[in-house]
């Protein structure tokens, strides 16, 4: 018994958890929707999670410091837009030029942020809510209200929402998804196995003592929002890529839904807790509920944000209600057979 | 007794000439107004396209007052739009021309405005039920829209017939809902009898969120053949869905484009016919007819007539598509294919 407890820290449990219900999802839409499990689900939903996948594990960099970043739609956005521009003036840009150039433009966003934040000390929820108008409105005043056109756009970069690294029968996993998990495995080694990852935890759980020991508090919540816009900036490319057609509109809405992903995927809002593969799982779960209810006719437009609302609710209460209590048995238990 | 008569005859007889020249009212250059162009946000390619049309009438009235171009911002439309509104009235702009996208939301701050003496003109999208707005311009009949995409959708589907869904921009959207509904009644004419409408769905005039329902109402309707999309956002994004579904052959996109955006839709048959009315001469004929009802040249009432510079003569009339409230009409349709797009893309 104890050393289940042991094994079973509260965040694992709250990733099975969440694995459950996306499985409990699964069923319970393919019992009310016809032909729902099927190959073009999974091609559909894990192209839409491959983009709201990497937001939100920008958002969860944030976020573990304490932190949160409202702006990374308007990032999001304007990454796309300019990214989309440059490709359809010169479309000789290489993909790696473009890939990078979408990353930069973020960082670049990002360190704005990241100074606001770090070196002013204003409020990241001031500052983020700020920045998301103030990166809007430069995209509208630089889009000259122009669209970017897949007309424009090279062959390259709209054969590559079709591209598939693996097949099987009708399931396709695609380039996308693959760079997705990428990014995946490579925060979640930065997180667990670096001392930047664990100053990032100890920042957010407890940034008096984190300070105490000598940690450079500012310096990783910047860093924090530099790897966010970048993050964002990568977003942005694939974006474009899957959208083609990018507006002045482009990436709004996407804010909360990262914040979304990132709460029902187990990472405390409060900082210092939660995982990059709680995060993606959550990610999972916001697109797979969004496709499905699309297609489901009884519900309306207007109930599938509050969806999104009550879940975002409901995964927070459960952190502190259940969750907490979970916490506070499992370390009782510990210490006890310890003492 | 006789001479009685006559005394209240002859200004009767005064005003029919008086009328009857302020019929073929031509514009008086070079008044002062302040004029405000509101599109329903910032950013999209045809209201930009308004406001070179409204420019142009600002130049060649030689108005010496100012022409703003002030929208919204995205996210923030029905709001912005309301502020906007406010703000003017409160500027003392001398009149505002509106697409609205606020519905009835608009009424209180449009009667505000009126009440200080400012002219209200809509166009594009008008006040649903009318209040607080002078006239409307009307890019094309209402009703007619509804027809053009009926017979579209004909045309595209077939004589053998079939299944179609409208993706419109956003509920709120008081022309696009006008247009839906002109197609549905349209539809009921014996020669559409099979092609059936199944769905309507909202994209909100954002790429992906359109990208999205073109890409749900095929899973939702396996035998869809046509999706029909009267918005210039939502049409390039339901043509890029489908080509990268690589369902063109089967499902195909219609409804109003701009040339520019979807000429490559049109070559490849993803979307063999879309159709639009030039939003330049719209922005044109809206500033021509705020210039004169706010330097009270005309009145605007139903049955006086305009010249509208290059674009000839223009009568006021009562709105048969709403319940109450006056328009301008200026018409007419374009529909682009194969033939006329590569052309009209440039």
């Amino acid at each position: 018994m104890n050393d289940l407890l042991r094994k079973l820290r509260p965040e694992r449990l709250r990733e099975l958890v969440l694995l459950l219900l996306i499985l409990v999802v699964l069923i319970f839409f393919s019992t009310v929707i016809e032909h729902y499990l099927n190959a073009r689900l999974f091609n559909r939903v894990s192209t839409s999670v491959a983009i709201l996948g990497v937001l939100a594990i920008a958002q969860t960099l944030v976020i573990l410091t304490r932190n949160i970043d409202l702006s990374v739609g308007s990032m999001v956005g304007f990454t796309a837009y300019f990214v989309g521009q440059q490709l359809s003036q010169n479309n000789e840009i290489t993909p790696l030029v473009a890939i990078l150039m979408a990353i930069g433009v973020g960082a670049l966003m990002g360190s704005f942020n990241g100074f606001l934040v770090a070196v002013c000390r204003i409020p990241a929820i001031i500052v983020t809510l700020g920045t998301m108008a103030l990166y809007r409105t430069l995209l509208v005043e630089y889009s000259d209200a122009q669209t970017v056109l897949t007309v424009n756009l090279p062959k390259w970069l709209l054969d590559l929402p079709r591209v598939n690294v693996l097949s099987y029968e009708r399931l396709n996993l695609r380039l996308m998804v693959a760079g997705m998990f990428i990014v995946v495995i490579l925060f979640q080694l930065i997180l667990r196995n670096t001392s930047f990852g664990r100053k990032l935890y100890a920042v957010g759980s407890n940034p008096e003592a984190a300070r105490n020991s000598g940690f450079p508090n500012q310096k990783i919540i910047f860093t924090a929002f530099v790897l966010c816009g970048s993050l964002a900036g990568l977003t942005g490319f694939m974006f474009l890529a899957r959208f083609g057609n990018i507006t002045v509109v482009a990436g709004s809405g996407l804010e909360l839904k990262s914040v979304a992903a990132v709460v029902v995927g187990g990472v405390n809002i409060f900082g210092g807790s939660g995982s990059i593969f709680g995060a993606v799982l959550g990610a999972v779960m916001i697109d797979l509920l969004e496709n499905s209810l699309i297609r489901w006719l009884q519900i309306s437009e207007f109930w599938r944000d509050a969806m999104l609302g009550i879940l975002i609710l409901t995964s927070v209460a459960t952190d502190s209600v259940i969750m907490k209590r979970f916490r506070n048995y499992r370390l009782k238990k510990l210490s006890q057979t310890n003492s | 007794m006789f001479y009685r008569k006559m005394i209240t005859l002859v200004p009767l007889f005064a005003m029919l000439i008086g009328s009857m020249a302020m019929g073929h009212t031509i514009a008086n250059k070079g008044q002062r107004a302040d004029l405000v162009l509101m599109p329903k946000f910032l950013g999209i390619l045809v209201f930009d396209q308004a406001n070179k049309g409204a420019k142009e009438a600002h130049s060649e009235l030689k108005n010496p007052g100012k022409l703003l171009f002030l929208g919204p911002t995205p996210e923030n439309s029905v709001a912005g739009q309301i502020e906007i509104l406010t703000t003017a009235t409160t500027q003392g702009q001398d009149g505002i021309m509106i697409s609205n996208n606020a519905g009835d939301q608009i009424v209180p701050a449009a009667r505000k405005a009126r009440a200080k003496g400012m002219t209200v003109v809509t166009w594009d999208s008008p006040i649903p039920s009318s209040d607080g707005e002078q006239l409307f311009i009307a890019q094309v009949d209402f009703n007619e829209t509804g027809t053009v995409m009926a017979d579209m959708a004909l045309r595209i589907i077939g004589p053998s017939g079939g299944e179609f869904a409208v993706l419109s921009a956003s509920p709120d959207a008081s022309n696009q809902n006008a247009w839906n509904a002109a197609m549905k009644e349209a539809l009921k004419a014996p020669k559409y009898s099979k092609i059936k409408l199944v769905d309507l769905v909202f994209g909100d005039d954002q790429s992906e969120k359109s990208y999205n329902q073109a890409l749900a109402l095929l899973d939702k309707h396996p035998n869809l053949k046509l999706i029909m999309a009267p918005t210039t956002v939502g049409i390039a994004a339901a043509a890029k869905a489908m080509q990268d579904e690589g369902l063109c052959d089967k499902v195909k996109v219609s409804g109003l484009g701009l040339p520019a955006e979807m000429v490559s839709y049109t070559m490849n048959g993803c979307a063999p016919e879309f159709a639009l009315w030039s939003f330049v001469d719209l922005g044109y004929l809206s500033y021509y007819a705020t210039y004169l009802l706010a330097t009270k040249q005309i009145e605007g009432i139903a049955g006086e007539t305009f010249k509208a510079g290059r674009l000839g003569y223009y009568t006021i009339e009562k709105d048969p598509t709403r319940d109450k409230g006056l328009r301008v009409m200026m018409g007419p349709f374009t529909v682009y294919n194969k033939d006329n797009v590569e052309a009209s893309a440039k």
